[in-house]
């Protein structure tokens, strides 16, 4: 008599439970998505009210919007331009963290440079990014190594003192336990600082995300340099409204896929361990 | 065998002198506990012993080949599963991961650990289990000399008095020395074979005592009769009882032994 495998029984038993609680799982995916969803159609409503009341050509409607979008998407210059801007976001956030991000790692760890940088990363936070566009156009021209300047010089600060605040708020009796086994300094870092820094720096990497879009575009509008900005300015002068508000829309999703698909995973990761701490 | 001295440790944090001129000496194969008030430097005495402070002045001779801690609140990598955790000496000695979870598992087996365990996290974890962990941890290097720092202070008295045990038992199977810190004059007595009474702001040990019998061996009465001679003994009187409300030797031997010693 062979004997039956044992894996069918719990299977079975787990399909069974899984019915049993698909109710309660469809009232929860209700009560987590629900609310959302309602308020993304409120602003619908209220968009297609201001379409009816004021017009196509002060605003367009949601779904003009959308084909818009959609030939953006479908054509490759609509490509070039959005690749044009998310690449230059890219670069900046990358100048950024490894200018703001690595001299905050340097000012958490030394005081000395930490109090020399503190005012330094003050006036710079104060200074509004519209007055760095302008400051950038006057020194460097309208030109891409300008809005990358702008970018960086807006969000390396940020990046900078959050990055301090990581390193200052970290867990450091984990450190002194890895210390009693025999870590070194960098063992200690690599294993369990860098751990928490960048826990910490998820929500402000998502910031620092958000921010350097919009000042990318706000700079590409002002120097008219290839990008989502420049071409909000074309839509401008030629009056496409349509088109002014799908290169909008296609920022917003853009943003929206980029913080759920990557900043709010990673902030969700960081934070299952840092509610509870050791 | 594995011994330790401390010779002439003096200490200061943040410019206040948390220890001044304390010596200290395990002998081989010892374990010594380390008991005193509040904020007399334990802790800090601890943390030299372990290498984790450099003192400012003063001497660590270590006579062992390694040394592991266990720490108060445990210190667990929160982003690590119990098994990392366990690891996680080992890893950091150099040990190859696979090698290094392989060897975790038989660690956690010596404290009673089950392997469905080893996958949760430490927020899974209940906090006897977390001490239990934190002593895997500790033994995963297989160490001859082991430290520990208030281990089971947040702990209740059952689990408290459960993990003792464990701690003598392994001490027994492997026979290691060590320090052992703790503000419970009962939970001293009752795993060391000598007790070193620290007097107040890290002014140095002020007598080291010594419990009737052997370690592991000594029946409840034994320990509560000594925790009250001790208690009773002019010195200690002077500087465990009345040194301020935060140094409660009195009521934690009670805690340990069960309300129906408590006076």
């Amino acid at each position: 008599m062979t004997e039956r495998p044992l894996i069918r029984a719990p299977l079975r038993a787990r399909v069974g439970e899984w019915f049993e609680m698909a109710p309660v799982l469809a009232g929860q995916a209700v009560l987590w998505a629900g609310p959302p969803l309602l308020g993304l159609a409120l602003f619908l409503g209220l968009w297609q009210w201001g379409h009816l009341t004021y017009g196509a050509f002060i605003l367009p409607s949601p779904m003009q919007t959308l084909r818009a979008a959609f030939g953006v998407l479908t054509s490759v210059e609509g490509w070039v331009i959005l690749g044009a801007t998310i690449l230059r976001v890219m670069i900046a956030l990358t100048l950024s963290a490894v200018l703001g991000g690595g001299l905050g790692l340097l000012a958490g760890y030394g005081w000395f440079l930490r109090a020399m940088l503190a005012p330094v990363a003050t006036i710079l936070l104060g200074i509004p990014a519209t007055a760095w566009v302008i400051l950038t156009m006057i020194w460097f021209g309208p030109s891409h190594g300008a809005i990358l300047f702008t970018m960086a010089i807006v969000t390396g600060p940020i990046l900078y003192i959050g990055t301090v605040d990581a390193v200052l708020t970290r867990d450091r009796r984990l450190e002194d336990m890895a210390a009693s086994f025999g870590a070194g300094r960098f063992e200690r870092f690599r294993r369990v600082a860098l751990r928490q820094i960048l826990a910490t720096l998820a929500p402000v990497l998502g910031i620092t995300l958000a921010l350097g879009f919009k000042v990318a575009i706000m700079a590409e509008l002002v120097s008219n340099v290839a990008g989502i900005g420049a071409a909000l300015a074309k839509s401008r002068a030629h009056m496409d409204i349509d088109m002014a508000l799908a290169y909008v829309a296609l920022a917003v999703m853009g943003l929206l896929a980029v913080e759920h698909g990557i900043i709010r995973p990673m902030q969700r990761r960081a934070g299952q361990w840092r509610r509870i701490g050791s | 065998m594995s011994g330790m001295t401390l010779a002439t440790i003096s200490h200061a944090l943040a410019g206040r002198k948390v220890l001044d001129t304390v010596s200290l000496v395990v002998r081989p194969g010892e374990m010594v506990a380390l008991v005193g008030p509040s904020g007399c430097g334990k802790s800090t005495l601890a943390s030299v012993a372990a290498g984790i402070l450099r003192p400012d002045k003063g001497r660590v001779l270590r006579q062992y080949k390694r040394h592991g801690m266990v720490f108060q609140q445990s210190r667990l990598l929160p982003w690590a599963d119990a098994r990392e955790n366990i690891a996680f000496p080992l890893i950091v000695g150099g040990m190859a991961k696979r090698e290094a979870l392989a060897r975790a598992e038989a660690a956690a087996e010596a404290v009673a650990l089950l392997p469905e365990d080893l996958g949760k996290m430490p927020d899974q974890l209940s906090g006897g289990m977390r001490a239990r962990v934190a002593i895997a941890r500790a033994l995963s290097i297989e160490p001859d000399f082991l430290i520990f720092d208030e281990p089971f202070a947040a702990l209740d008295p059952a689990l408290r008095r459960r993990l003792q045990d464990l701690v003598l038992e392994l001490g027994e199977v492997r026979g290691f020395g060590g320090l052992f810190i703790t503000h419970d004059l009962s939970e001293a007595a009752r795993i060391a074979d000598a007790i070193a009474v620290m007097e107040r702001k890290g002014k140095g040990i002020l007598g080291r005592l010594t419990p009737p019998g052997t370690r592991g061996m000594r029946s409840d009465d034994t320990i509560f009769a000594f925790v009250q001679d001790a208690l009773y003994a002019e010195t200690l009187l002077t500087d465990l009882v009345n040194v301020d409300e935060r140094a409660v030797p009195l009521d934690c031997a009670c805690d340990s032994l069960g309300p129906r010693r408590c006076c």
